[in-house]
């Protein structure tokens, strides 16, 4: 694959992706390409929404393990106050947590905070670099999900129940919108963090949907899927002939048996033939400038959260439509996953190539179309869990979330939480109601987009969510 | 309510003309959901109530009747289905060539090619009864319960790990061997339900009939820390519920988990009463052959989990988990249900939430169809396959139906309910229903009797090939003008590759195996497990007998749309995606069965290349190439070195739409 990047227009770049090193067989292979495109025969094509969207691509900023928001975006100097004491009993009557019980403490925070951006946002110090995009930001200070346990309710943040077995939301959004992208996959998973999430593949599989609609976990380096590399010996000339030859001979069984299943089998053949060029080149931080690898902190050597940032806006302008990075692990509970020092280092981690991916899609203009979300599947108690350090439990009651581009409200603050952090106060939005809103911006009524399997319409949303029309713009 | 919603012959009294009529916000359906119904379509209802207001029952909670066709020599199957395609002018289409009969019916019935021999003894073969011969060899073949074992893997949503986050190591699979074997004797499915739903309350239950009780001990299982053991208990129950409901009743009864059910006449109340069958079992592991020491010792473990939970103590409890599958690994066992001594009291629980308790309930029947009235699980295993109750038999037969056709007479074979599709050919269904019920010759509810009368059809017998002059009238070929082309199942595409490639290896049964897969399967997910790739034998061994790790399955399973493990799969999904094409083309496995094909059709083909390339299709197809197909494999052969020429043709073939297709 030779493309030099900085030589072409994007638009060029990306007419020319996946065209490899010119031979004669690939010549007429290509040429048969650029005749079907129009038309698109696999099952991935893209499809109307149901009304006019304004996201085209969603990328999902997962924080796996439940960040804790009373460290990071909602400072409470009553909790501070009342530190160490126990909390009133009306706040926990009735439920139930992970691992704290009934007589847990509330804990202060030791993290300061500052206001900023014409919005006022509260930020803590764990992230300076967010302070440059908080007035793009929406900022959702009242989330609320209903499952305390990671597992159920990551798959629930993705699937909209807390039961394994149900399709994530790419697969719900591919399979309602296909994919742009004729040479990658239409939802890819990008990974980062010590270990994989829990909940696994439960969190992008196609549950009941076709296998077509399921998320693409990528591997590290040059071939980011399963399967991608020819076998050995076998080049890229020699890889094309044979899928000539087997498109060749399944049209030859068409002819006898009248099949469009079959036509479709020469369009996926001929699909990751070209992933089997776009995807290394994808992957190929390189091509990016000095400029654009040291706003995201990103270096192409290693693999990392900055570099699946950066990797998340090239599979975007490149037409895949779902990207869901996750990152592991913020299950701050104390013990050898404390708020302190590994609390800083996730920040770290995560901050600067957060922040750069809003800058570097607002500089592109793709913001516009890009739905940027960020969060974990729960937040934390107001009340510390003391291990050997000091930590949290899950909680579901409260947390933050925030969302960037696509017809959101840039600089909003919604959503408010009493003053220990305990509860949503004003203006929840709960798990099905973000993902109605996110199935809105990208042109989809969350009610209508369905799918009948054992004998139920399903639906991401379940029988719940409301689109959140206050922070739209 | 004041009135009933209808009452016969008053329409002013109905209810149900009150509320659709109704100014206020009583109305029904409320004007946020929908617009009131027209005036005509009021005084239509109206009308049919003054008349008397009679409606014939939901046809499948009706008895199935056997109506049998005239006696002229066409069977049942072909009856039915003709009937219906002359009132079409529809005409069926021919038999389909021997080589593809004998591919299809293979496949289908054992899930293995046949030899190029096998096909030449069948397509010489000039006796009248020639493919009854083969049916029945095929329905002998110890592969056919291997085969038959996947459908029934999946309703049971079999894996060999617990699932959830942890999704750690279980042994259920003597459970997996017993349906193999169960399938392969024939086990009447009257007698394999019971044995499974409730082997232990067996008077004198065997160890084989506790071991078919895995059954229910397929559901999963969370080991995360922090989770609240009796929701978990809950959820299995739950599972077990919809389970049993979508695999013998075909309804979709977790619907009234939370509230009445919306179509059928399902109430919550119904749907814990049959979750109340299930809600007194234990689930105990237990031992083979017989090691009582070992047993014990895992019953003291137990224990003490239970008092270290007690007292909270998760580092304690873990550490004593380990110890348990240490033992467990000395000896094998197997997940059974056991019934308690003392029932637990069920209750309905208000909107599915298991901590808010509602009415007190006891075992029973969904009311819409007949009542039983014994309280324990074999009562209810016994219900479900007597002549009484209307559903199991025809959801059962619909399924094999679905099988050999790719649809059910019934399209939606998980909803038999209100909402589900009505039968395409209800006498046929009905018919068929019965006669596995109550056959005029033969055992009853033996699936080998019903699988060869599917198979013995003209109906099934006819070529696939599209035809240009039904498309019009029947574009999804609901009515069977011809066969369809199925693209075969995940587990079938291994199977059939290792057949194609030489190296099958035909062992039945044992513990799971791990044929390669790439290492990187586990970094996605927060366990790393164990896979110690299979050496020799078992890197050959039938799709079936992979292990499945149900929140990391190998790739093959994701990629081609394996069940997932989660809950009854009651129908696969046949995608078509370039996440396939990679997979076939470039996976190592599938590489490895190329050059095991590359080498057969040197070994077994002659020496020159025209018959080289024919041996490779006789192999792979059972037929024949074209002219044209000749010339093109030939092509591609000729511009590849010798060296890796009949690999890389095998490679080809095997990526052939056709290969991973029964027609």
């Amino acid at each position: 694959m030779i493309v030099d990047r900085q030589a072409n227009t994007r638009r060029e770049f990306l007419n020319s992706a996946g065209v490899g090193v010119g031979t004669m067989a690939l010549a007429s292979l290509l040429e048969r390409d650029a005749m079907a495109a129009p038309a698109r025969k696999d099952p991935l094509a893209p499809r109307k929404p149901h009304f006019p969207a304004k996201a085209k691509a969603v990328i999902f900023l997962f924080m796996a393990g439940g960040p804790s928001n009373l460290e990071l975006f909602d400072p409470k100097p009553e909790l501070n106050k009342l530190s160490g004491q126990k909390v009133p009993e009306a706040f926990t009557k009735g439920k139930r947590f992970a691992f704290i019980k009934g007589d847990a403490k509330l804990l202060g925070t030791v993290r300061k905070f500052g206001r900023y951006g014409q919005c006022g946002m509260d930020l803590s110090e764990l992230l300076p670099h967010h302070r440059d995009i908080v007035d793009d930001v929406c900022w959702l200070r009242g989330m609320k999900t209903d499952v305390f346990n990671h597992g159920p309710a990551k798959v629930f943040l993705s699937t909209g129940s807390p039961q394994f077995g149900r399709p994530g939301m790419g697969a719900w959004v591919t399979y309602g919108l296909g994919s742009e992208a004729d040479n990658l996959p239409g939802y890819v998973v990008l990974q980062s963090g010590p270990r994989g999430p829990r909940g696994g593949a439960a969190i992008w599989s196609n549950g009941f949907l076709p296998s077509t609609y399921q998320g693409v976990p990528f591997l590290k380096g040059e071939n980011p899927i399963l399967d991608l590399a020819s076998p050995p010996g076998v080049d890229r000339k020699k890889q094309g002939d044979f899928i000539e030859a087997v498109g060749d001979l399944n049209k030859l069984r068409n002819a006898a048996v009248h099949d469009p299943e079959i036509e479709t089998r020469i369009a996926s053949y001929e699909m990751a033939f070209r992933m089997q060029a776009a995807a290394p080149e994808l992957m190929n931080l390189k091509s990016e400038t000095k400029e654009t690898l040291a706003l995201y902190g990103a270096d192409p050597a290693k693999s990392s959260f900055a570099n699946n940032c950066l990797l998340a806006r090239r599979l975007v302008e490149r037409g895949t439509r779902f990207v869901h990075l996750i990152h592991t692990d913020w299950d701050h509970h104390g013990g050898s996953i404390d708020l302190g020092k590994t609390l800083d280092n996730i920040c770290k981690e995560v901050d600067q190539p957060c922040a750069a991916l809003v800058k570097d899609l607002k500089r592109s203009g793709l913001l516009d179309s890009t739905l940027v979300i960020w969060g974990g599947e729960f937040g934390r108690t107001p009340m510390g869990e003391t291990r050997e350090t000091i930590g949290r439990d899950h909680h579901i009651d409260n947390y933050t979330m925030w969302m960037a581009g696509a017809g959101v409200k840039r600089g909003h603050l919604h959503g408010k939480s009493d003053e220990i952090g305990y509860n949503v106060v004003e203006n929840q939005v709960h798990v099905h109601d973000l993902q109605a809103t996110i199935l809105h911006q990208l042109g989809l009524d969350h009610t209508k987009l369905t799918y009948r399997f054992q004998g139920r319409d399903y639906r991401l949303t379940d029988v719940h969510g409301n689109v959140v029309k206050e922070i739209l713009a | 309510m004041k009135n009933d919603a209808i009452v016969p012959g008053k329409p002013l009294d109905s209810e149900i003309i009150a509320r659709i009529v109704a100014p206020d916000d009583t109305r029904m359906p409320p004007p946020e959901v929908g617009e009131g119904l027209k005036p005509e379509q009021i005084e239509k209802l109206k009308k049919w109530i003054a008349s008397g207001a009679e409606y014939t029952p939901h046809w499948a909670f009706v008895p199935p009747v056997r109506k049998d066709p005239p006696a002229n020599g066409i069977d049942a199957i072909d009856h039915y289905i003709r009937q219906r395609l002359d009132r079409m002018k529809l005409a069926p289409s021919p038999e389909a060539d021997r080589p593809t009969l004998i591919r299809r019916v293979s496949l289908d019935l054992t899930g293995l090619l046949p030899s190029p021999a096998e096909v030449d003894d069948f397509v010489r073969d000039p006796a009248p009864d020639a493919y009854e011969k083969l049916v029945d060899r095929l329905l002998a073949s110890p592969h056919y319960g291997e085969r038959q074992a996947r459908h029934w893997l999946d309703l049971a949503r079999y894996a060999d790990s617990n699932g959830y986050t942890i999704d750690g190591a279980r042994i259920i699979w003597p459970w997996r061997d017993w349906v193999v074997k169960a399938l392969n004797a024939d086990m009447p499915f009257s007698q394999f339900t019971i044995e499974q739903l409730a082997g232990d309350l067996l008077p004198n239950a065997t160890l084989e009939q506790r071991i078919a009780t895995g059954f229910h001990r397929n559901t999963s299982f969370n080991e995360e820390g922090g989770t609240d053991a009796e929701q978990f208990r809950v959820e299995r129950i739950v599972d077990r519920t919809n389970t049993t409901a979508a695999v013998w009743l075909g309804l979709t009864m977790g619907c009234a988990q939370c509230h009445d059910h919306k179509y059928d006449p399902v109430s919550q109340k119904d749907y814990f009463r049959l979750y109340a069958y299930f809600n007194n079992c234990d689930e105990p592991t237990v031992t083979i052959g017989g090691s009582p020491d070992l047993e014990k010792k895992i019953a003291e473990l137990q224990a003490k989990i239970a008092q270290l939970q007690k007292v909270g103590d998760q580092p304690g409890v873990d550490k004593t988990k380990a110890e348990i599958k240490k033992v467990q690994g000395k000896i094998p066992s197997s997940l059974v249900l056991k019934e308690r001594a003392k029932p637990r009291e069920s209750y309905v629980q208000i909107r599915g939430d298991f901590l808010r308790k509602g009415d007190v309930v006891s075992p029973g029947t969904p009311s819409a169809l007949p009542s039983e009235k014994g309280q324990t699980r074999l009562d209810l295993a016994k219900w479900l396959v007597s002549r009484r109750n209307p559903l199991t038999a025809r959801v059962v037969i619909n399924r094999y139906w679905q099988q050999f056709f790719g649809r059910g007479l019934v399209e939606t074979e998980n909803d038999f309910g209100m909402q589900g599709s009505l039968p395409t050919h209800p006498e046929l269904l009905d018919w068929l229903a019965v006669e596995f019920m109550e056959p005029k010759a033969g055992t009853p509810w033996s699936s080998k009797r019903l699988h060869k009368l599917i198979v013995m059809s003209a109906t099934y017998r006819q070529a696939s090939h599209g035809r240009k002059d039904t498309d019009a009238q029947d574009p999804r070929n609901l009515y069977l003008s011809r066969q369809t082309r199925l693209r075969l199942e995940a587990e079938g595409i291994r199977d059939a590759a290792l057949t194609a490639s030489g190296q099958l290896s035909r062992k039945i049964g044992g513990a799971p195996v791990y044929p390669p897969q790439p290492t990187e399967v586990f970094s996605f997910t927060q366990s790393k497990h164990p896979w110690p790739e299979s050496k020799g034998e078992d890197r050959y061994r039938r799709g079936l007998y992979t292990y499945i790790w149900r929140q990391s399955q190998h790739p093959l399973l994701t990629t081609f749309d394996g069940a997932d493990a989660q809950t009854a799969c009651t129908k696969r999904n046949r995608s078509n995606t370039p996440l396939q094409a990679l997979h076939l083309a470039n996976d190592p496995a599938f590489v490895e069965f190329a050059e095991g094909l590359g080498k057969r059709i040197v070994k077994e083909g002659p020496a020159d290349d025209v018959g080289r390339v024919r041996a490779a299709y006789r192999i792979c197809f059972g037929r024949e190439p074209n002219d044209a197909e000749r010339e093109r494999v030939l092509q591609y052969a000729m511009s590849l070195p010798e060296s890796d020429r009949w690999n890389a043709v095998g490679r080809v073939l095997l990526n052939l739409d056709e290969f991973i297709t029964r027609e």
